[in-house]
């Protein structure tokens, strides 16, 4: 079971930041630009692991903890989904409500070091964030509980385990239209578009970046490392939950390898979706994100109470 | 396969119910048009869909009236409608778009729970989307009542039309060609009329709020 966990972490952690290579290949692609490989996320991380840490004298211990605590919690979900493994009998990890909670808990820390140098940017990128994460993780929650309650069990092996063994609730509306609020969560929390522009610095417009524009060096790499940590689990929830075929159910070799291969090429499908979508809208107004997740939340409350009075 | 069938039913009911929930979510004219014409593909492949699981040849015909009538007629006179009167955008409508959406929200769990004792005692394997099909019309009556230009509430008034017509195929497998072509026919007339009021409003304010109708009292 930890060698389970061990074994999604170190995936989680080896593929996220080609997981935004790749994303950001793509739209270059889409806007004939040449584009940087899909790789250059790791020669990034590579070198602002080299630079010094400048920080602010203003800057409290909030402000030098935070990302480790954001890097070790989002490093933590990324162990308790079912990536690759979801072995039967195993009931200990992978419960959707830790997933939830261990999020938030770095969207706080990262919100709190983005009030805490004082700059003005921060502060801003910061009550925006709080604005959109008040929104998405309850659609996030009960988008998932509607897959949670066909299958008995907030345990997210679980889940798998069921839609494995009726494949035919995958078509059922709770899994659909909790895929289409689960997905347009992704967007949001992952800062892309239409909610957020991941590739700019305009001070306007940016909600993650503008949270993050005082740190430097290591401390940098560990705040993009799990924003891309955090994208993979996305991803990886989207495509397992609702596509769950290729999961191992148990640990022998070529299962694992069969489940390694599955959610590469999930994730990436998954990941080329995101690019094309991102290509073809428009960044929304800030004043009409809470529209757009408002619809996302009627959308999972529609999943869930079609999963609970449908059955 | 013969799973599967009610799980298809169950899925193109909640494309019909989405792109009803549509009009309540976008300012733009054009996509509520689009929204309808999705919507009227959802139930014509629910409908095809009931036809070929309870062996009905009727509802063939009936899928494809409704693809050529609803789908594509009705669409075509929507946008001439709508570039004769110029309105791109929907006018603040009388209740802001997230507690519009709240309220769809509501009213879809209302429709589950009034439908509840129905669904218990049908036996249909179609039973599953009847709830959905109430509240597409709840939905639909919703933006009747809270849009105001006079182009969204014809088009919340066909989606309407649609979830009688989704309603009628997963609770009764239809009604007889007959009836049905009576229904076509009466939605036709009514969209006639209304295009000609929106016509005349137009011309008599230069817009289609049916707020400014309240002028003429005056």
């Amino acid at each position: 079971m930890v060698v389970t966990a061990f074994l999604h972490g170190l995936v989680a952690l080896l593929v996220a930041p080609a997981l935004v290579g790749l994303i950001r290949w793509v739209k270059a692609r889409l806007q004939s630009r040449r584009g940087a490989a899909p790789w250059q996320p790791y020669r990034e991380l590579a070198k602002l692991l080299r630079k010094e840490r400048v920080v602010s004298q203003h800057a409290s211990w909030v402000f030098r903890v935070t990302p480790y605590i954001l890097f070790g919690t989002t490093l933590v979900v990324s162990c308790l989904i079912p990536t690759v493994l979801a072995p039967t009998g195993v009931q200990v990890f992978g419960d959707l409500i830790a997933v939830v909670y261990l999020l938030i808990l770095g969207t706080f820390w990262l919100a709190l070091a983005g009030l805490d140098p004082g700059s003005a940017f921060g502060g801003m990128g910061s009550s925006r964030e709080m604005t959109v994460a008040a929104l998405t993780e309850p659609t996030m929650a009960i988008a998932i509980f509607a897959l949670a309650l066909p299958a008995g069990s907030t345990d997210l092996g679980q889940i798998v385990r069921r839609t494995l063994e009726m494949p035919t609730s995958a078509l059922g509306p709770g899994h659909v239209l909790a895929f289409a609020a689960l997905f347009i969560v992704t967007l949001a929390e992952s800062g892309r578009l239409p909610v957020d522009n991941p590739s700019t610095h305009l001070e306007l417009t940016m909600i993650h970046e503008a949270m993050v524009l005082e740190y430097s060096g290591p401390y940098l790499a560990l705040v993009e490392w799990a924003s891309a940590l955090k994208l993979f689990v996305f991803c990886v929830l989207l495509a397992n939950l609702f596509v769950p075929w290729g999961v191992a159910l148990s640990a022998n070799p070529t299962a694992i390898v069969v489940g390694i291969a599955a959610v590469l090429l999930k994730v990436a499908v998954i990941a080329v979706a995101l690019a094309v979508f991102e290509t073809r809208v428009a960044k929304l107004r800030l004043f009409r994100v809470p529209e757009l997740l408002s619809a996302s939340f009627v959308l999972s409350v529609v999943a869930v109470v079609s999963a609970f009075l449908g059955r | 396969m013969e799973a599967a069938f009610p799980q298809l039913c169950i899925l193109g009911a909640s494309a019909v119910l989405l792109a009803a929930i549509i009009p309540l979510w976008r300012r733009h004219v054009p996509a509520y048009i689009v929204a309808f014409q999705w919507q009227s593909f959802a139930l014509a492949f629910v409908t095809a869909l009931v036809g070929y699981m309870a062996h009905i040849r009727e509802l063939y015909i009936v899928a494809a009236l409704i693809v050529a009538i609803r789908g594509m007629l009705f669409v075509r006179l929507l946008r001439k409608l709508q570039a004769r009167v110029g309105e791109i955008t929907e006018l603040k409508p009388l209740v802001n778009i997230p507690t519009s959406l709240l309220i769809a929200a509501t009213l879809v769990v209302i429709a589950y729970a009034a439908t509840r004792p129905a669904v218990l005692v049908a036996s249909s394997p179609t039973r599953g989307a009847m709830p959905l099909a109430i509240a597409v019309i709840l939905v639909s009556m919703f933006t009747v009542a809270s849009r105001k230009t006079a182009i969204g509430q014809v088009i919340g008034f066909l989606m309407l039309e649609n979830g009688i017509a989704l309603l009628s195929a997963v609770a009764s497998y239809g009604v007889p060609l007959t009836v049905e072509l009576g229904l076509f026919l009466d939605a036709l007339l009514g969209f006639l009329v209304m295009q000609i009021l929106v016509f005349h409003i137009h011309d008599a304010f230069d817009t289609t709020d049916v707020e400014q109708l309240s002028r003429l009292k005056h």
